[in-house]
């Protein structure tokens, strides 16, 4: 992955396996430009292990009462942190380093956002998010907490 | 092993090829608890259902592996009958027929219950085997004492630890994939399971298994036995064999070895040129020499030929080390096929006399040898050392012998330990409980080696002795796991987590010992696998870890990715949503697989894993997993009928199984075998997908040897 700073690749996974809404970012701390740095052949794992997490997620989202799940998953060096809404909607951040706490805000950040996308009487679950503004609050909530 | 019943044996149909990925279709039936609370042990409890002959299958290469060791020390003269039969020597001769002992065996366990065994093995070795590593062993002990300053105890490690089977496991692997495909690419034969599934993993574990070093932390390869043979064409009998028993005992074996093996003692009566009458006589006078472990066996010394009445092809060995195999595979390549297949052939007579003579010496003299060493030691050693009496006395011992040698010097600690050698005297309590350990393994008494190794490993740790803490920790998991009590998490976090770790990191970081590394985890994930449940995962997780062993991408890194993909496969999930099944990460283990088969250019391999991934990934709104299985697809030349079915519009609805008619296929060959540009991949495979419906249902898989495919989208 990215030299010093890490990269992060979020994605909202709707009920059927199916991703709602991606992303990739980098991070914004110690003079980071906030822009991923995954390599090619990383990407598509990026996406294979957010699939493959699920399977963990099944088994975890009954034993939590939280709805932020913590890390679930590891593969080689990367982990796989897990925000489950009541919806049966999965947020997922495959990162580099471990840290709990940030990553928990940026799931309550992304939660209020979400609830607001379904508010939007146009949109049904497990439809993809493609609003413009919403992908803009997501990265800006990145920015402040990643 | 707890194995549900119910479920069906393999079924050898064209459907069966499902059955490489038999967590879409054998879900396991899970009686529902109905409590919330225990959602997540009944997600632990499902799962173990393999079909019963793979794990028959992989029990069996595991009880294959650890037997017990008989080296071959015989005369010229026997070499000479046997030569002139058109094979190398005696010891090639009789070989084969260790591995499967004819009859029924039994043994009594340490509870004095008899156990019969259908399938018991030996395995020869030759003598000068067990002597030759040691000698390498001395040149390395040798350097080490030369720069000993820094090196400590552990510089002291026999290169022996380290067998270079492990590189030629992959080269030979190579060469029996790349001739599979081969095969495949020329149509001669069907890309069967037998080419693609497991067949090749345990090929390879049985490569892995099949050449123990001979290593002082552990006793598998040392002899047991050794069978001591003259024929009958020496002249002085008895005293060859006193000299070959001689010659046996002086062999400089490594000092950690006991010499107190049996000897066995043959007679090779040479049927076609010497007198019986004779022979017979001789023989009398060798029990009276010898003792009762006597055998006469008679070999006729003309040589078979196929068209011979009664010629049998000479069996061929199922544990070759991969290096004798490889030269073997390259002697070939230069022979004459001819002249090599002659010489391949014995009489049936001399099978049948092969057979008895090895059954006699395992059933009358081997086993009843290791079953009385067994209780004697289990008498004198394990019950002292476990009784009050020996704990008071081991405990002062240590206690003064600390203090005592704190104030003079460290070399002479109160252990019997030998840090030089990094080994125990044979003769020393804790070496003669390893072997009391390790030949109870080998008579299958799981239970009395469990408690053994046990108990060795708190003296080994005493002594501060890696290696053979680190095998002690590595047997313990695999006779507990081989015991077949049931794995709970207690036993899986305190026990196995904690050991294989260890274990690992004292064979890699302290002795750089991949080989011992690799086949613990190897041996220790195939019985987890089967154990099932959660216990799979686990599984995965130490396969996992074998990868990391192994950085180049070769074939033995994507066979054993292909594993892990298998063991999360076993872990099924309750219900008709698969929930606590780990399908995602199996599909995704076999993408991963694949992508290392391609880069090996084994595509045949490659399809069959996208084949077992893809109904994960077939209808993925993922577009870079999408994107990432399709170049795959086209990499591998893999053709998915799932195209044609929806350009033609059939099975548009999904779900049934579509049959494709054969009338057009001949048409087809033909257009194949005229066409000029012929794609590399084509009239290979074709398979039929059921498209996955969207809440990820039982999709299945069918595939057919030939079917219509130039004219598919490609």
């Amino acid at each position: 992955m990215a030299g010093s700073s890490t990269s992060y690749y979020f994605v909202i996974i709707g009920t059927k396996d199916n991703p709602l809404y991606e992303a990739e970012f980098g991070s914004f701390k110690q003079g980071g430009d906030g822009i991923a740095k995954f390599r090619e052949e990383q990407r598509h794992m990026n996406q294979f292990i957010a699939h493959s997490s699920l399977d963990c997620i099944e088994d975890q989202q009954w034993a939590s009462k939280e709805m932020y799940l913590k890390t679930v998953d590891k593969f080689n060096n990367t982990w796989v942190s897990c925000f489950l809404t009541g919806g049966n909607i999965k947020f997922l951040l495959v990162h580099d380093t471990r840290s709990d706490e940030p990553i928990r805000q940026f799931f309550a950040d992304v939660y209020d956002l979400y609830c607001k996308t379904l508010m939007n009487p146009f949109y049904e679950v497990n439809m993809a998010i493609r609003s413009q503004t919403f992908d803009q609050k997501i990265k800006a909530a990145a920015k402040k907490y990643l | 092993m707890a194995l549900p019943l119910e479920i069906p044996p393999r079924a050898r149909s064209a459907m069966s090829t499902s059955k490489a990925s038999p967590m879409y279709n054998l879900r396991s039936s899970i009686a529902s608890t109905g409590s919330t609370t225990s959602l997540t042990s009944l997600f632990a409890g499902t799962g173990a259902s393999l079909p019963r002959d793979i794990v028959d299958d992989i029990k069996s290469v595991i009880h294959h592996a650890f037997v017990p060791h008989i080296a071959v020390h015989v005369s010229d003269d026997v070499d000479e009958v046997v030569r002139e039969k058109g094979l190398p020597d005696f010891y090639q001769l009789i070989r084969p027929y260790g591995e499967k002992v004819q009859g029924r065996i039994t043994a009594r366990d340490s509870q004095g219950s008899s156990v019969p065994f259908e399938d018991f093995a030996v395995r020869f070795v030759r003598l000068s085997d067990v002597v030759q590593k040691p000698e390498r062993k001395g040149n390395t002990s040798g350097n080490t004492s030369r720069n000993g300053d820094y090196g400590g105890t552990n510089a002291a490690i026999p290169e022996a630890i380290n067998s270079e089977e492990l590189p030629l496991a992959d080269e030979l692997l190579d060469l029996h994939l790349s001739h599979a495909e081969e095969l495949i690419d020329t149509n001669l034969a069907t890309e069967t399971e037998s080419h693609t599934g497991q067949a090749f993993y345990l090929l390879y574990l049985r490569k892995i298994l099949s050449g123990f070093p001979v290593t002082p932390h552990e006793t598998w390869a040392h002899p047991v036995a050794c069978l001591i043979a003259i024929s009958s064409r020496n002249t002085t009998p008895i005293d060859t064999l006193r000299q070959l028993y001689k010659s046996g005992s002086e062999v400089n074996v490594p000092g950690y070895v006991n010499k107190e093996y049996l000897r066995y003692y043959v007679l090779v009566h040479d049927e076609d040129k010497d007198d019986i009458v004779k022979s017979a006589a001789l023989f009398e006078q060798m029990k009276r020499h010898f003792g009762l472990h006597c055998h006469l066996i008679r070999l006729r010394s003309t040589t078979c030929i196929v068209s011979d009445e009664d010629s049998v092809p000479v069996a061929k060995s199922q544990w070759l080390p991969a290096s004798e195999e490889l030269a073997d595979l390259h002697a070939h390549q230069e022979e004459d096929i001819e002249s090599d297949t002659s010489s391949r052939f014995i009489h049936g007579s001399d099978e049948a006399a092969i057979k008895t003579m090895v059954r006699e010496m395992v059933a009358q003299s081997v086993i009843p040898f290791m079953e009385r060493n067994i209780a004697s030691w289990n008498d004198q050693i394990l019950s002292r050392r476990k009784g009050i009496g020996g704990r008071v006395l081991s405990f002062s011992r240590r206690f003064l012998g600390s203090t005592g040698t704190r104030s003079t010097s460290s070399s002479a600690t109160a252990s019997n330990f030998d840090s030089a050698t990094n080994s125990y005297d044979p003769m020393t309590p804790e070496a003669q409980m390893r072997k009391l350990a390790d030949w109870s393994f080998m008579l299958r008494d799981w239970k009395l080696a469990y408690d053994v190794y046990n108990t060795i490993r708190t003296d080994f740790n005493n002594d501060k002795a890696w290696l053979h803490v680190a095998g002690a920790q590595e047997m313990t998991i695999i006779s507990l796991l081989l015991t077949g009590q049931p794995i709970t998490p207690k036993i899986r976090a305190d026990t196995i987590d904690v050991y294989l770790d260890a274990a690992c990191y004292s064979y890699v970081t302290r002795f750089r010992a991949i080989y011992a590394a690799l086949r613990c985890l190897l041996v220790t994930v195939e019985l987890l696998r089967l154990a099932g449940g959660s216990s799979a995962e686990l599984a995965a997780k130490w396969a996992i870890k074998a990868l990391d062993l192994n950085m180049r991408p070769t074939v033995g890194r994507a066979l054993i990715s292909q594993r892990v993909g298998d063991c999360y496969a076993v872990r099924q999930g309750a219900g008709s949503g698969g929930w606590g099944g780990r399908r995602r990460k199996a599909a995704m283990w076999h993408v991963l697989a694949a992508e290392t088969w391609i880069r090996l250019g084994k595509f045949a391999q490659a399809r069959h894993c996208i084949d077992v991934a893809l109904p994960k990934y077939v209808n993925t709104e993922f577009v870079l997993i999408r994107r990432f299985v399709e170049q795959m697809k086209l990499d591998s030349g893999y053709v998915n009928l799932l195209d044609l079915k929806i350009d033609t519009g059939v099975g548009g609805t999904g779900g049934e199984v579509v049959e494709v008619e054969n009338g057009d296929e001949e048409d087809v060959l033909e257009d194949e075998d005229s066409g000029v540009e012929k794609p590399r991949f084509d009239g290979k495979r074709r398979s039929i997908l059921i498209p996955q419906t969207p809440n990820g249902d039982a999709p299945g898989i069918m595939t057919m040897d030939e079917s219509p495919g130039t004219n598919g989208p490609l």
